[in-house]
């Protein structure tokens, strides 16, 4: 079973408007380890997925921020978190059962630990 | 210094009043615009000021003349509708260091100011006719229209700039802006809604009488992303060059339904400017002379503390009218049509109060027409610049390009011939606009 993290863009990724903290080496790293991945912002999908393809990542979905409950649907998984930098972000999130961090929380990349606690 | 704004009699707010007398006398030559920018980073040389001055010397150079022939002034002082700086707040360190100050310390950082652009641009030297246009780049343009019709000045700037800083633009004016709500905003800005809100629901009122939907709204959305896309001076070509498909707008989140967050213009920072002068004194000027055959304002007579749809309706009607009777020209002559359109959901109250492209209608076609060819290559061009939700919020990219349009040279050049366009902002009943021509008449 998988873990999904979904970004949220602007003051989160290092790509945002304003850039954030979270790289996009961090997400690769993600990637590479097994976890499901993708944006929920409110840039337009079309341009999230434009934006991931620009830094070559193939990501595993790409949603309005108001769709996480959407990809909670879509997606099995053991954990679901999504990092953000708004109050807005926090809202969503907890609402769609997501565990929420902040953009600085992330930069520390705490879902490593979880492959370590869940024995991966 | 405070610089006087227009009497009130210089504003044609009313209908009967004819030909406008200045009709033909007064032509927008040259045009200038800085580089844009999502926030401002907090250095001197990207600050408001600094964007006005990049945007002053690029309008006199577009139009070929010497800064010694600038005679005039006109500035919107204010620079955002969002969140500022107390008014009183001292300039970042080092500001000073760049820019000469005056004793207004938030001038050049969230607030226009003559006195502050005269300063640093000491080339400018012949400045004799200065007066403000408040609230909207629209006021800046009528006010200098007149001034120059007036010959109150022989070859005018007209000028705005916009500011964002850092963090939340607002979520409700009084909210965010100040610890209390003053001014006329205390009645209706109080409760915290979001500034489309009002907007929102006028459309909803709008699409229960005449039967239409917020997905319509779609192909205009789209059209003036790819407008806006063509345009090297525009926010979201400079920084964020994504097209908007059907399909995202739909996705869009609600702000206040029915506006949802593709509905909203983005604030950004950027300046405009213009030069006004004469036709005789155009003829040495480097580009084509563009005429402002009339202008026109409405203001709010509103029953309430928010307008209704029957208001909405009204008011713009009577932009219609007025702007027609003085220009002397009809609907069936616009060759494009380029009011405000932050936000989105508004545009469509002034067109149809233009009766542009109306086909005999009158009210609820404007959504129907969206379904049709709307393009720079079609029959009916709306928004060929893009406006605000193709470019970023300024409330001036629908002015600008009236002139480009004409001039021939729009980065979004429309196919059909181009010889008269209309442009105004902002809302359908507290708008300002103009009627442009090819030609004088």
């Amino acid at each position: 079973m998988a873990f999904l993290i979904s970004f949220d863009i602007d003051g989160t990724l290092e790509f945002g408007d304003p850039p954030g903290g979270i790289t996009v080496e961090m997400v690769r790293r993600a990637q590479e380890l097994g976890f499901l991945i993708g944006s929920c912002s409110d840039r337009f999908p079309s341009a999230q997925k434009a934006l991931w393809e620009a830094r070559d990542i193939r990501v595993d979905f790409v949603a309005a921020k108001h769709m996480l409950p959407d990809i909670r649907s879509r997606f099995e998984a053991v954990k679901y978190l999504h990092i953000g930098d708004r109050e807005l972000d926090q809202q969503l999130a907890e609402k769609a059962g997501f565990e929420f961090l902040w953009d600085h929380e992330g930069v520390a990349e705490p879902w490593l630990e979880w492959l370590e606690s869940h024995g991966g | 210094m405070a610089h006087p704004i227009a009497p009130n009699s210089w504003h044609r707010n009313r209908e009967g009043l004819g030909i406008w007398e200045g009709r033909g006398k007064v032509v927008a030559t040259g045009v200038g615009t800085s580089p844009t920018a999502r926030r401002w980073d907090e250095r001197p040389e990207t600050s408001l000021g600094a964007l006005t001055i990049i945007a002053i010397r690029k309008a006199i150079e577009d139009a070929g003349i010497s800064p010694d022939e600038i005679d005039g002034i006109v500035l919107t002082p204010e620079s955002t509708t969002g969140v500022s700086n107390d008014p009183m707040s001292p300039a970042p360190e080092g500001f000073d260091q760049v820019f000469k100050m005056v004793d207004f310390p938030q001038a050049g950082i969230t607030r226009g100011d003559i006195d502050w652009i005269l300063l640093n641009m000491p080339e400018l030297k012949n400045v004799e006719f200065k007066m403000n246009g408040p609230v909207c780049m629209s006021v800046a343009l009528t006010t200098a229209a007149e001034a120059v019709s007036r010959g109150l000045t022989k070859t005018c700037l007209v000028v705005r700039g916009w500011h964002n800083l850092a963090g939340r633009y607002y979520v409700g004016q009084g909210a965010a802006a100040l610890n209390t709500s003053s001014g006329p905003g205390k009645y209706g800005g109080i409760w915290g809604m979001p500034a489309c809100a009002t907007t929102a629901m006028i459309f909803e009122e709008y699409c229960n009488k005449y039967g239409k939907s917020h997905e319509m709204m779609a192909p205009f959305v789209v059209e003036e992303r790819r407008n806006g896309l063509m345009n090297p001076d525009g926010f979201y070509t400079q920084h964020r060059p994504e097209m908007i498909t059907v399909d995202d707008y739909l996705s869009g989140r609600w702000i206040a339904k029915p506006a949802n967050i593709y509905d909203n213009d983005l604030p950004i920072q950027a300046a405009l400017a213009v030069i006004f002068t004469t036709p005789e004194l155009a003829a040495h000027h480097a580009q084509k002379p563009v005429y402002i055959l009339n202008h026109a304002q409405t203001r709010p007579e509103l029953q309430g503390v928010t307008p209704t749809l029957a208001e909405w309706e009204a008011s713009s009607d009577k932009m219609g009218r007025m702007l027609y009777e003085g220009a002397g020209i009809g609907p069936e002559d616009l060759s494009f049509e380029q009011m405000y359109d932050g936000f989105t959901l508004f545009h469509q109250f002034h067109l149809e109060g233009l009766r542009f492209a109306s086909r005999g209608e009158k009210r609820g076609y404007a959504l129907d027409l969206y379904q049709t060819d709307i393009s720079i290559e079609g029959p009916n061009p709306v928004s060929p610049s893009g406006g605000n939700s193709g470019n970023g919020r300024t409330r001036w990219w629908h002015h600008r390009d009236c002139i480009l349009q004409l001039q021939g040279r729009s980065p979004s050049q429309i196919k059909r011939k181009a010889e008269y366009g209309v442009s105004g902002a902002h809302m359908p009943n507290f708008c300002d606009a103009l009627i442009w021509g090819a030609g004088p008449d």
